[in-house]
């Protein structure tokens, strides 16, 4: 945790918005990795580095699956992440609500 | 290494929280509308279009004594709204779900149970006009069985807002039979219109939520 309570992992502005788009889903559903990328605007390198951290943390869950020639990699929120993002929003709300 | 605005504080050192809260809810609510397979904006139009369509029909018929059913320039309207509504449906929610997997797009099961909702439709006007059962000349009456199909779906979903609208759409198609035949088209579009602004309400409310 930051000073300020705030999760160092998603208290980052690239992060925030991947972990946020990502929520948006419903529970159980998963984004491509392209159209992650084009919501987010990010080059395919950059995603990948912050997917990576994410994954690591178990805040996401990345599976790859091919239907013959095509690979489709797709990317979704798991609990603990979306419980991560749960605290963070709460630790935001209180450290602006005591500003 | 490529840098956006949004990579420049990578240990979020830089981040301040009022920007971090702004970021989110800005974020939060773009995605929820970019996701959005029915948005609230074509939900309205929709509710209008039906309205317009349905209230025309309404008003060529009203008069009829006996009750012919909708006259042959009444048709073309209903057609094009049939048409222009399916098109954007289409479009709307094929651009929402791009690259979208898992539990939201509808199964395959669940589009045959749709599907044989509306052919179960067809099967039940023709054999009431068969047995001169008046309720097959009244619009609401197609309503009931796809109304209630899809709330059976979305209820083994467990998304209760479009069961909600799903049972809304068969309490139409029942309220109609009360109307008489001309009558059924005025409740027709005024319960489906009252219907879709209520699903576009739901749903404008869950995404500032």
């Amino acid at each position: 945790m930051t000073d300020d309570g705030l999760d160092p992992l998603i208290h980052v502005p690239t992060r925030l918005k991947i972990v946020a788009t990502l929520a948006a889903l419903p529970d159980g559903d998963a984004l491509s990795f392209t159209r992650l990328q084009d919501m987010i605007g990010l080059t395919p390198g950059n995603l990948i580095i912050h997917l990576r951290k994410l994954e690591e943390a178990d805040y996401i869950s990345s599976k790859k699956s091919s239907n013959g020639t095509v690979s489709i990699t797709t990317v979704a929120l798991t609990g603990h992440g979306r419980a991560a993002l749960g605290a963070y929003t709460q630790a935001l709300r209180e450290l602006l609500g005591g500003l | 290494m490529n840098t956006t605005p949004g990579t420049t504080a990578d240990n979020g050192g830089n981040f301040d929280p009022r920007q971090a809260a702004a970021l989110l809810d800005q974020t939060t609510q773009q995605a929820r509308r970019q996701l959005q397979p029915s948005p609230p904006w074509l939900l309205a139009t929709r509710a209008v279009m039906v309205l317009a369509a349905l209230g025309a029909i309404w008003l060529s018929v009203r008069g009829q004594h006996p009750y012919r059913g909708p006259t042959a320039a009444d048709i073309p309207i209903l057609v094009a709204f049939i048409v222009i509504n399916f098109a954007a449906t289409v479009a709307v929610r094929r651009r929402a779900t791009t690259g979208v997997s898992g539990r939201s797009p509808l199964r395959p099961a669940e589009i045959t149970i749709a599907a044989l909702a509306w052919v179960a439709v067809v099967v039940v006007m023709v054999a009431l006009a068969v047995a001169g059962v008046s309720y097959s000349l009244y619009p609401t009456t197609v309503l009931i069985i796809p109304g209630l199909a899809w709330a059976a779906v979305m209820a083994a979903r467990k998304d209760w807002g479009n069961c909600v609208t799903g049972l809304a759409v068969g309490v139409v198609g029942v309220a109609g039979l009360f109307a008489g035949p001309a009558g059924a088209w005025a409740v027709a579009g005024v319960g489906l219109c009252v219907v879709l602004l209520g699903r576009a309400a739901f749903i404008a409310w869950q995404q500032h939520a």
